[in-house]
């Protein structure tokens, strides 16, 4: 192969636009962020040190540094889970179900954080736990949200055979199969968490989404508030919406990607037609909306497939 | 030609229930690891506040408000910490590596939104930037399969190797490359500027990272005298995004490995494809045009579909 082929060179300009969009998309959120959180964080510090103050004053026989070695001693229980308020007793994080469902958070990458190995023999385990996990829970999850678009369309092709506007069927079934999902994966989720947990509806939201798209901030977590009761089955719901929530939303996420890329497309066929060039096969998906609603369907594939498979 | 559908349903019920006993064997394994050091540090910590609270004047419920204010700011990054002058978590460098680590969706959670505003925006944000970080990670990916997958293999058959061990060795050089690399020279590099990190917790903060599971026990960048901290960060977020890329590529040449040998129809999981044919960001010519796909059954290989880094 020749030094080109080699590197592709000839596509490189649009790989770096990507590149730069994607850099400057970061550093805009990066402004926004600091402009709505960063007062916020500086009156946050004032407020406590104040109030360390305070605790300072009234309490004569407190020095300094004695309450900051108590500080530091609480901050680091807390991270461990230890809630010592009171003569409140509370059971850890290391039971046998909250270790599941740690197991579940690393293995879906979701990686809360509020609880995680501090033994060296804990961290070792987690690596290998999760180098093994990762890609077997990918391949359950994506078999499974197969199954989950099977039953989609053989809904669509029931109801296709009894209408005569097979197009507008279509878009109904998948309006409806998706705000089924959002109903089912976050309206739901969220008035049961607003419920159980003591969160406001926005704090649940929030929640749902964060777990969801697996970037699992760790500041909400459900089924984990020493100071509440939480029935018995609450757990395993949790774990199930979890499972079935991460395969529909991946399929959301694939279906936006898959807009993203024929937004793509459509700009280059634009951008040639504009520069004069010869009109080239357009690629399929442009061209044939119908059939790129069901390419779609199959985008649950983690990878790209051979389109000649038997 | 598909499969009978009854060794799929026993695939799947196989992978299913083996998903769930590997998730149990792990509560298992580490709840007896880490259980006894969790008592052992309740243990302590009560002992603590008890002759805390008999030497001092304080009383209990005036102790338990104060620490409780504490602990909910500790828990936004917030620390009252006499020597603790870390700065903002919120200043220009941290706000963009928080918003990096929310669109690769690793998510530390070492500093979280705390208005609702700002919970809103997250999720807006997410919502466009989660699909593309993929988008240009995949398609970054396709364009390096070329110099660093397809050309060593091209080498290897040419000097005489078949195709499945040819591309077995080259699978297992850029696993060692990457682990090289990637996890064990950014760990030494990690540890030697992060004071209180040893040599295990920054491969494991690496690991952990570039999987992007993030639990954020172990955040770069965060202690109180770290120099050039706004560069650091920012390297700390090159890094990450090079390393998502190298794990992606890494699993596809898995993933054509295991093609090659039968693996993944032997298993019945779909196939890797050919990337020459359909490139994400095509600017030439493209292939013909794929049959109507609305008319192929659903069957693992029978349509295209999308590369995603796969969250499921």
């Amino acid at each position: 192969m020749g030094l080109i082929q080699i590197f592709n060179l000839a596509r490189v300009p649009s790989i770096l636009m990507l590149g730069a969009v994607y850099g400057a998309y970061v550093l805009v959120g990066g402004v926004i962020f600091w402009k709505l959180e960063g007062d916020l964080g500086r009156e946050d510090i004032s407020a406590i040190l104040a109030r360390k103050q305070q605790v300072l004053q009234t309490y004569k026989c407190l020095n300094s540094d004695g309450i900051d070695a108590v500080i530091e001693v609480i901050q680091d229980a807390s991270k461990a889970g230890l809630s010592i308020k009171g003569n409140n007793t509370s059971d850890g994080f290391w039971q046998f179900t909250s270790s599941a469902v740690f197991a579940a958070t690393v293995v879906t990458t979701i990686g809360y954080g509020n609880m995680s190995p501090k033994t060296p023999a804990g961290q070792i385990f987690c690596v290998f736990f999760a180098l093994i996990g990762i890609p077997l829970n990918m391949v359950v999850l994506n078999r499974v949200g197969k199954y989950m678009l099977a039953i989609e369309r053989n809904i669509c092709d029931f109801l296709q055979g009894k209408t005569r506007h097979p197009r507008c069927t279509r878009f109904f079934v998948h309006l409806i199969s998706y705000l089924t999902g959002v109903v089912l994966f976050f309206v739901v989720p969220m008035v049961m968490f607003q419920g159980h947990e003591g969160w406001s509806f926005a704090q649940a939201i929030y929640y749902c989404f964060i777990t969801l798209s697996t970037i699992g901030f760790g500041d909400y977590v459900a089924d984990s508030n020493p100071d509440k009761m939480y029935p018995e089955w609450y757990s395993f719901l949790m774990a199930s919406w979890i499972f079935f929530g991460l395969a529909w939303l991946a399929l959301v996420i694939n279906h936006s990607i898959d807009i993203l890329e024929r937004l793509n497309s459509f700009l280059n066929g634009w951008w040639r037609r504009r520069n004069g060039k010869e009109e080239t096969n357009a690629p399929d998906d442009v061209e044939n909306p119908d059939t790129q609603v069901e390419q779609m369907e199959q985008v649950v594939e983690p990878v790209k497939q051979l389109p000649t498979e038997k | 030609m598909p499969s009978s559908p009854n060794k799929s349903w026993l695939l799947l019920l196989g992978f299913i229930l083996f998903y769930i006993i590997y998730l149990l064997v792990g509560a298992l394994v580490f709840s007896s690891i880490e259980r006894p050091v969790e008592e052992r540090m309740r243990r302590d910590i009560l002992d603590m506040r008890r002759d805390f609270l008999n030497q001092t004047c304080i009383n209990a419920s005036a102790l338990d408000a104060f620490l409780l204010q504490v602990l909910s700011a500790n828990g936004y990054g917030v620390s009252v910490l006499r020597n603790s002058s870390v700065g903002s978590n919120w200043d220009l460098a941290s706000a963009m590596f928080f918003a990096n680590t929310l669109v690769t969706t690793v998510g530390y959670g070492h500093s979280t939104p705390l208005s609702d505003s700002g919970k809103a925006f997250s999720i807006l944000y997410a919502l466009l930037g989660v699909p593309f970080t993929m988008l240009v990670l995949t398609a970054s990916v396709q364009r390096l399969m070329h110099p660093l997958v397809y050309a060593p293999r091209g080498l290897f058959q040419r000097s005489g190797l078949d195709p499945r061990p040819a591309s077995t060795v080259h699978f297992a050089l850029l696993l060692v490359v990457t682990v090289v690399c990637f996890f064990v020279a950014p760990a030494f590099v990690f540890s030697a500027i992060e004071g209180s990190w040893t040599f295990l917790d920054a491969i494991y903060f690496c690991f952990m990272s570039l999987c992007t599971v993030g639990l954020g026990d172990f955040v770069p960048g965060e202690q109180p005298s770290q120099k050039y901290r706004p560069l650091y960060k920012v390297v700390v977020m090159v890094y990450l995004f090079l390393g998502l890329m190298m794990m992606y590529l890494l699993l596809r040449a898995f993933h054509k490995m295991a093609d090659l040998h039968g693996l993944t129809s032997f298993l019945e999981l779909p196939h890797c494809d050919e990337d020459d044919q359909q490139p994400i960001l095509e600017e030439g010519p493209s292939p013909p045009p794929h049959r109507a796909a609305s008319k192929q059954p659903l069957e693992p290989g029978s349509q295209p579909s999308y590369n995603t880094i796969s969250k499921g």
